[in-house]
């Protein structure tokens, strides 16, 4: 309960300092490119071909939903990894000034445990994540319905595997700014694990880059316990490509990366009881 | 003073370890247990040092040639009684010259497929009529074979080969050395040689009869292609680069001659006791373009290694899989390797006229 109360506050002071309609207007400026900037007349054109000779202008006949499939794989993409680098932007400031002298102690004079705070902290952001990636993956579903008349589910998919990504690349925003209260840092240290997370879900092809032996060995348990950020990026696309999506594979990398991020804030946690403010 | 467990930091563990087999079931089914290295002939190993030195049975009285400059410390004392069937071979370094070690290759694993595969595609024993016609056993009695472009060499127990069916003129050549002439042709294009019924050298007339000049002991001593520390794996050679030269024709000329020029001499080893495993050394005079060559190995192997991984082209990945470049004094040496079960699946195919047709 304590650890959602902070959630909330956090919330509530998003709200009251306009993070949240800073999130919403920039989420809507993105969507706003998005629409003026996709060259839909190519699109249109596509669909009239395809009402006017029952498939489009080359020779092999095919739905819709399949010759836009690069489209919404392509989007989910964008929604995928923009929510990401536009979530570490947009959210590095935060732990910092939460920190900050004249704040921190407040909430530390409260009858509250410090992981309380760490957790709190993380949960809001995370809600705050989730709900501008629902609404820049549901703006974009909605604009591709429009323009399309295909409703692909591709984009909400990308939306939601891009909040659990965030969790790990959070944690570890939210733990380097109690070593260092620098928003740089912070939002360096959060692209780093994106990196990361690309490099460790593409392990296997990279693997084959080293000769077998120590090397391939120190590689491949390095980045066994990185969490496959760009294996969830591929979740959208499939959804997108109309592909198959197992769903206990789906499960486990979920929450496997759920896990992780609880393991960097647990070091979080161990930084913040041992810090003086 | 007691430290303060730092329970966060045990939890974080933990977790990263929860975290780690989550993700790696993910990932989908774990990949096969590492399985052992392929054992790459780089140097001769305990078994054929004493395989070198139970062949030492012709003694000689000429010094031996001496080692050349490339040559490592490891190998054993220059012998006074020697091989002899690497004292027939030939010695010009501008031809190919490869030997199988066919009686240790008849049983490797590789040649247990291999003969298996024939007797059920043919339904019945192909040795059968060579041991009748020539009456020998090509599974028991061939123990070393010689290839080169002029001709090929048997060494084993050949004292039984049926050559006096053979319609031609014998002509004995020097204390053991006799030669079977066939009488169809005149002048011969090809003749046949035998020297103590250990050796038979088939092929063009001087090939034949220098190589029984070389066991007579009657040619100069020049220097041997293929030393006896290098007779390590179950086949092995010398290739000059110029006969690579020839792989390329029309437009790939030129490239085929910029490798002959940076590769002079490719010396080949290959064990295949188990996996089948392949060791090619390059060397040349131009260093810098050997090594050149070497890195542009490297890159390919290493591109093709990926490209076969993102594509799904097994086949081409397991080929792929211990294939690699490493660099030595004065050349690289290309290693590359097929695990036996591999091989294995690929003699699977191999059915006879009745068989149903094999599995993937």
């Amino acid at each position: 309960m304590m650890v959602l109360a902070i959630a909330q506050d956090l919330l509530a002071e998003a709200r009251s300092r306009r993070w949240v309609l800073a999130f919403l207007a920039a989420a809507t400026l993105v969507l706003a490119a998005v629409a003026v900037g996709l060259r839909f007349e190519v699109v249109d054109g596509a669909l009239a071909a395809t009402r006017l000779f029952g498939g489009d202008l080359r020779s092999d006949v095919r739905s819709v939903d399949v010759a836009l499939r690069p489209l919404f794989v392509a989007t989910s993409y964008v929604v995928f990894y923009g929510g990401l680098v536009f979530g570490i932007v947009a959210t590095a400031d935060f732990a910092p000034t939460l920190l900050a002298p004249g704040r921190i102690e407040p909430l530390l004079a409260l009858p509250l445990r410090r992981w309380h705070v760490l957790a709190g902290t993380f949960l809001g952001v995370e809600l705050l994540v989730l709900a501008a990636a629902l609404y820049g993956g549901a703006g974009v579903f909605v604009l591709l319905w429009i323009k399309t008349g295909v409703a692909n589910a591709g984009p909400l998919a990308a939306a939601a595997s891009a909040a659990v990504a965030f969790a790990p690349v959070y944690a570890a925003m939210l733990a380097t700014a109690l070593v260092a209260r620098s928003a740089a840092l912070s939002a360096g240290s959060g692209l780093l694990i994106l990196v990361a997370g690309i490099v460790a879900g593409n392990r296997a092809v990279i693997a084959e880059l080293f000769q077998p032996g120590a090397s391939r060995a120190v590689f491949v348990g390095l980045t066994a316990i990185l969490p496959r950020l760009s294996s969830l990026g591929r979740i959208g696309a499939a959804v997108s490509a109309d592909a198959p999506v197992a769903a206990g594979a789906l499960l486990a990398l979920v929450a496997g990366t759920a896990v992780f991020a609880l393991a960097i804030l647990a070091i979080g946690v161990d930084r913040f009881d041992r810090k003086d403010f | 003073m007691r430290r303060r467990l730092r329970l966060p930091l045990l939890a974080a563990a933990l977790l990263l370890g929860i975290a780690a087999l989550l993700l790696s079931l993910a990932e989908g089914p774990r990949p096969a247990q590492a399985r052992a290295e392929p054992s790459f002939p780089r140097w001769l190993r305990q078994g054929e040092v004493e395989r070198v030195r139970a062949r030492r049975t012709l003694p000689v009285s000429m010094p031996p040639a001496p080692a050349p400059a490339w040559a490592s410390g490891d190998e054993p004392e220059p012998p006074r009684v020697r091989d002899p069937f690497l004292l027939a071979l030939p010695r010009d370094p501008g031809k190919a010259l490869v030997v199988l070690e066919a009686n240790a290759l008849r049983h490797s694993r590789l040649g247990e497929l291999f003969v298996e595969c024939v007797m059920r595609k043919e339904g019945r024993d192909p040795f059968e009529e060579a041991r009748r016609e020539a009456g020998i056993d090509p599974l028991k009695d061939i123990d070393r074979v010689a290839y080169t472009p002029d001709g090929i060499i048997l060494f084993g127990f050949l004292d039984r080969a049926r050559l006096d069916a053979i319609p031609s003129r014998v002509l004995s050549r020097g204390e053991h050395g006799r030669i079977y002439v066939p009488d169809a042709e005149d002048p011969p294009t090809f003749t046949l040689g035998t020297w103590r019924g250990q050796i038979i050298a088939l092929g063009k007339p001087d090939f034949v009869e220098s190589t029984l000049d070389r066991l007579d002991g009657s040619t100069a001593e020049d220097r041997v292609l293929i030393p006896e520390y290098l007779t390590y794996g179950e086949a092995y050679g010398v290739v000059p680069g110029a006969a690579l030269q020839g792989l390329f024709r029309g437009e790939q000329a030129e490239l085929g001659a910029r490798i002959a020029r940076a590769a002079s001499r490719i010396e080949l080893h290959a064990d295949a006791m188990r996996d089948v495993a392949v060791v090619a050394r390059f060397s040349g005079a131009d260093e810098a373009a050997t090594e050149d060559l070497g890195t542009a190995l490297g890159g390919a192997l290493a591109l093709g290694r990926v490209q076969a991984a993102v594509s799904g082209n097994a086949s081409l990945a397991e080929l792929l899989e211990h294939a690699r470049v490493v660099r030595g004094a004065g050349g690289f040496s290309l290693e590359l390797a097929l695990p036996i079960e591999v091989v294995e699946r690929w003699f699977s195919g191999c059915a006879g006229p009745g068989s149903p047709p094999a599995g993937p």
